[in-house]
Order: C-alpha cells, then sequence, then structure tokens
C-alpha cells in the first residue's frame, strides 16, 4: 500500500506531541510536513527534533509539498472551522482533535463541506484504541454484566491551561464569549471542553443516545483561570441508563510551559475510570493502569508515570484505512455532532439550572 | 503460551512496521528466535519505564534492588530466577558478580551483588495454586528516589478491570492493543522477538545477558546447597546491560 503523505497543522493542541512516535514509526504513512500556528509552537515543535519540516504559512506547506494527502489539525478549537475548510477545499483528508467546534451551525458546515469533498474526516477520541477501553467494551458486548443500568465515569486531569493557553481562553476553546450563568464571573471553554470521550464512550457501551443532563460548577482550583475546571453532570440515557460523569480538571499541575517530567503536583496526570452497574453484575476500570510508581526528580515526590500510551497507534491505522479503503471512521462528524451537543447540555443546564434535553 | 498466536501477532507487525524474517520457537520452556534466547522482561513496559527512570535522572545513585516473584506450582524456580538476576542486571546497569541464597520448598531468597556495589534482594516462590496469575515487584531504592512497578501503599497487583459477573470476579489487564488477545507473557516474547528482528535488541548481547543470568540462578541454588556465596568472574568487553530502542511516552 502507498503510504499517505501526511502533515499535522496548528501545533497548539495539547495532543500534538502525542503524534510525533507514530507518524514516523508507521510504515503506512509518510509523514512531509508541519505548519505550526506562530513562531511559539514552532519552536516548542523544534524541542522534539522530529526531522520533518516546520512552516507558518500553510500555503507555503502545501506549495513545498503539493501531494500531502491528509493534515493532523492540531490546533485551538476557534482555528478548526477555517483549517477544515482549508483542508476540504484542497481535497485534503482530515484527522481532527477531539472538538472540532461546539457552534453548531459551523458544525453541520463542516459536515457538509466534508461530505462535498469526499474526504475522510475522523474525531480523535484516542480512548477507543486504548487496551483496557477494548477489554471494557468487549465484556458488556459478550453481556458479562448484563443489561447495564448505570455509568459512573471519570475523565481527570490536570489543567493544560499553562503549556496551551487557548484551553483557558473561553473564544479560542469554546468558540464564543458564554458566560457560564448569571452572576459567575466564568466563561465556558474550561474543562468540559477538554474532555469529550466518557461523554461518547458510553454511547457505544449502551448503544443509546442522550435523553437529558443536568451539571453543576465548582468554585475553580486555580485562581484567575476564567473558564470552569471543576464540573460535574448527572443524567439520564434514553435506554434508562443512568449515568454520573466528572470531566474535571481535579489534578493540580506546575506551571510548565512545555509539558514533561515534573508537570503532575497530584501523582497520576490523568485517570479515566469508569464503574458499570448491570442488572447481572458490575465492573470497575482504570484505563490508565497499572504504572510504575517513583519519588525521584524532578520534583522528589510520589508520581505515577505511564506504562500505556499506544492509542495514538490505533486511531492512525484507522485514520489511513479509512482514507486507502473508503472507510467512514468510528467516530466521524456525524456519529461525534451529539456528543458536542451532550457537552452544550451541560453548559445549558449549568446556565439554567435545569436538566437539559440533549440534542433540543 | 501459543506459539502459533504469536507468531501471527509477530507477522502483523513485521508487515506493519518492516523487519527481517524470523519465527518463535520453544526450547525447554524458554522462547527463542533462532538459537538466541528472548527476554521479554527487558521488553515490558513497566521494566522500560524503570530503566529509563535509572538512565534519565529521575533516580540518582541507586543503592538496592528489592524484586520479588511468585508463579504457580510446578513452575521452574530457576528459569525464574535466571529472568529476574537478568533484570536486576540490567536495571542496576551491572553483571552479578556474587549471588548467595537460601531454598526452602517452593521458595528461594536471594541475595546477590552487583560489580558496581548494588545489592539485589530476590523472592522467588512457585507455591501459587495452578492457573494462578503470577506475580512480580521490582523496586529499585536510589539515593535519590525510590520507583517501583507496585503500587506503594499496597503491594498487591492492580488490575485495569475488575467484573463482579454471574459467575464470580475475574480481572483483566490488557497491555497491547496492536497485540490484544495475547497473554501478558505472549505479549513481551512477541514483542522481544519483533526488537530482535528489528535490531533494537543485539542478539550477541541477549546471548551472552541470557548465559550470565542462567549462570548465576544456577549458582544461587549451588550456594543454598553449600551454605556459601558463590563468586562470579566480570568478563571484560560486550556490555549487555545496555537500553533498548523503545517508544517514548511523555
Amino acid at each position: 500500500m502507498k503510504p499517505v503523505k501526511i502533515a499535522m497543522m496548528g501545533m497548539t493542541h495539547g495532543h500534538t506531541r502525542k503524534y510525533y512516535q507514530t507518524l514516523l514509526d508507521n510504515q503506512k504513512l509518510d509523514w512531509v510536513a508541519s505548519c505550526a500556528q506562530d513562531a511559539d509552537a514552532k519552536k516548542t515543535y523544534e524541542l522534539y527534533k522530529t526531522g520533518v519540516p516546520c512552516y507558518l504559512d500553510p500555503e507555503e506547506m502545501y506549495k513545498k509539498h503539493p501531494d500531502i494527502e491528509a493534515v493532523v489539525i492540531a490546533s485551538a478549537n476557534d482555528r478548526h472551522f477555517e483549517q477544515m475548510k482549508w483542508c476540504a477545499e484542497k481535497g485534503i483528508h482530515i484527522l481532527s482533535m477531539k472538538i472540532p467546534t461546539f457552534d453548531m451551525k459551523e458544525y453541520d458546515e463542516m459536515i457538509a463541506m466534508c461530505d462535498k469533498a469526499g474526504i475522510v474526516c475522523q474525531i480523535e477520541l484516542e480512548m477507543h484504541y486504548n487496551s483496557v477501553v477494548r477489554r471494557l467494551e468487549k465484556l458488556v458486548k459478550e453481556g458479562a454484566i448484563g443489561k447495564i443500568k448505570s455509568v459512573q465515569a471519570t475523565n481527570i486531569t490536570l489543567s493544560p491551561v499553562w503549556a496551551f493557553p487557548w484551553q483557558g481562553d473561553p473564544k479560542s476553546s469554546f468558540g464564543s464569549v458564554v458566560p457560564l450563568k448569571a452572576g459567575d464571573p466564568r466563561f465556558r471553554g474550561g474543562a468540559l471542553c477538554d474532555h469529550p470521550h466518557i461523554f461518547d464512550l458510553i454511547r457505544h457501551l449502551t448503544g443509546s443516545s442522550f435523553d437529558y443532563i443536568y451539571a453543576e460548577v465548582a468554585p475553580n482550583l486555580r485562581d484567575g483561570l476564567k473558564v470552569e475546571d471543576m464540573l460535574m453532570a448527572v443524567g439520564k440515557m434514553k435506554d434508562g441508563t443512568a449515568f454520573l460523569f466528572d470531566p474535571s480538571w481535579s489534578r493540580l499541575e506546575e506551571k510548565l510551559k512545555v509539558p514533561g517530567p515534573g508537570w503532575e503536583r497530584f501523582p497520576k496526570r490523568m485517570e479515566v475510570n469508569v464503574t458499570i452497574t448491570g442488572d447481572k453484575g458490575m465492573i470497575t476500570c482504570d484505563c490508565f493502569g497499572p504504572n510504575v510508581y517513583h519519588n525521584g526528580a524532578p520534583n522528589d515526590r510520589y508520581t505515577v508515570q505511564y506504562t500505556y500510551f499506544d492509542e495514538w497507534i490505533g486511531l492512525i491505522d484507522e485514520f489511513v484505512d479509512c482514507i486507502r479503503n473508503h472507510k467512514t471512521p468510528l467516530i466521524n462528524l456525524k456519529w461525534h455532532k451529539e456528543t458536542i451537543q451532550s457537552m452544550l447540555g451541560c453548559y445549558e443546564s449549568i446556565k439554567s439550572g435545569k436538566i437539559a434535553k440533549v440534542g433540543k | 503460551m501459543n506459539l502459533k498466536k504469536m507468531n501471527k501477532g509477530l507477522d502483523f507487525l513485521r508487515g506493519k512496521y518492516g523487519a527481517a524474517k524470523g519465527q518463535i520457537t520453544v526450547k525447554d520452556g524458554h522462547c527463542f528466535v533462532g538459537s538466541t534466547p528472548l527476554l521479554p522482561g527487558r521488553m515490558e513496559r513497566k521494566i522500560v519505564e524503570l530503566k529509563k527512570m535509572t538512565e534519565n535522572g529521575t533516580l540518582e545513585g541507586v543503592s538496592t534492588l528489592r524484586f520479588a516473584a511468585f508463579a504457580p506450582k510446578g513452575v521452574d524456580m530457576e528459569a525464574m530466577l535466571a529472568k529476574e538476576l537478568d533484570l536486576a542486571a540490567y536495571l542496576g546497569a551491572s553483571d552479578i558478580v556474587r549471588v548467595m541464597a537460601v531454598a526452602s520448598g517452593n521458595a528461594i531468597n536471594v541475595l546477590a551483588k552487583l560489580a558496581n556495589d548494588v545489592n539485589v534482594s530476590v523472592e522467588i516462590g512457585a507455591g501459587l495454586p495452578k492457573g494462578a496469575e503470577p506475580y512480580d515487584r521490582h523496586e529499585i531504592i536510589a539515593k535519590r528516589g525510590v520507583a517501583c512497578d507496585q503500587t506503594v501503599d499496597t503491594h498487591t497487583k492492580h488490575e485495569s478491570i475488575r467484573c463482579w459477573g454471574a459467575e464470580g470476579m475475574a480481572e483483566y489487564t490488557d497491555v497491547d492493543t496492536e497485540l490484544f488477545g495475547l497473554s501478558y507473557d505472549e505479549i513481551w516474547n512477541v514483542r522481544a522477538a519483533f526488537a530482535l528482528l528489528q535490531k533494537r535488541a543485539d542478539a550477541k548481547v541477549w546471548k551472552a545477558a541470557w548465559a550470565k543470568a542462567t549462570k548465576a540462578a544456577k549458582l544461587a541454588f549451588a550456594a543454598d546447597k553449600s551454605k556459601a556465596a558463590k563468586t562470579i568472574a566480570v568478563k571484560k568487553g560486550l556490555d549487555t546491560n545496555q537500553s533498548i530502542k523503545v517508544a517514548e511516552v511523555r
């Protein structure tokens, strides 16, 4: 199979660096270029010494590499629309970060332009390629715990805002400046926007759709942050499954400009834990464990060092397979729309203090 | 171990990433590619992370290694010990020069010394019920920092999933999406074979390392019988404890 000529754009998203190894190792890919949002992003990119040229102007990149077939759009959420448009106009396949946009008008335009261009647009929800999630889905599918009655899930992390400031900026993260609720000085665009995975996962596990959702924000842990960092949501799926989600930035961090050892202050940077109660049993699941543990440099405090990060391999494999074999990705724009609507439902509920019907 | 499934997994990785031809075979319970013994322990992600910590400055001034490995009844304790002694040399970055051991029934406790003066203790037991999952623990104690591959406050095995179903409780830990469906041991043997075929691991190094480890394990049992520590002369030349190139995860 001819390797897919691939590029990266933006280079300001927190997941950007996680692609490097896979793009270099996978023989089905030929990583030809990168295009950074700005000089700072280019400087950070160059720290990783990938050997792949980096441009600041997408047109210049395209002029030098007119054979680019696919792009990983690794940028702030409010840049996705224009970058997707740029790709669609050139017939370039897209791997989008987890939030294409929260603006549903824009979202529908994204669907239309990708359909019109006949390109693959895959959304990066890498948890599907995590081996623990794969086991979890298999057990549920095989009926190990019967019919699901309840799902509790955390997608809790440190906050990436110090390394990726756009994630603390309401406009860049949410797409527009919208207050959380009356009398609250904060805006939409924080932890919730960083954590769609559990809103997606429950749809796959239950095979059902969201009915309603109720969410509450708590006081922020980080002074001066304009967006929410602590919130929780409860709700119901259309098949009756009750859920409780925690998508917070509840693990504190050092204010590093470039992620690296010592970033975490709480020992574990990221936890996706799922508890499922079924009518015949229950499951508890830690999607990022076991690991190794130390209290060495740089901060001499108890730290969980991950041993898992192969999600990006499966994610990219699927993307290539979809491009070469004309398949539709599992997480495509149309499928993902309801996940985005459920997250918007959280914001609507926070604003109104009432349940929000999802998709209404 | 299911060799057919393992070789299928190996073929998949070779096809995807490119590597020389080769197949895994088993001799006396140990996996080989050609005449090269595999060192799957060195490929386990937890060992890879521990090795990195000893090299990247996370840990400074390693003093002592405390290892343990327990397996079901009937498992060859000498082979278990050889694996742990190889990991000791690998993580301690120095060859074993002395071993003393005391055995009792299906257990043996070993105190070893590396050439760089690091102490190593290894508890080996083959008393778990038939069919039980093996357990191991690797702790590195340094002047700066302690690292361990088991949760520090429990020292029990952490499983990713616990499922309480109609048949009772079952636990699952899956560590490799590309080789999903293979057992833990099968996965690391396939990864080891793949590393050899990709030339990231050096066959000469692994042959020499395994020869040293099996010799040290044999001498440990001899030390128990004679109630005297056994000394091993350090061979100059090939560094058998160098790290293997692996994917960076941070």
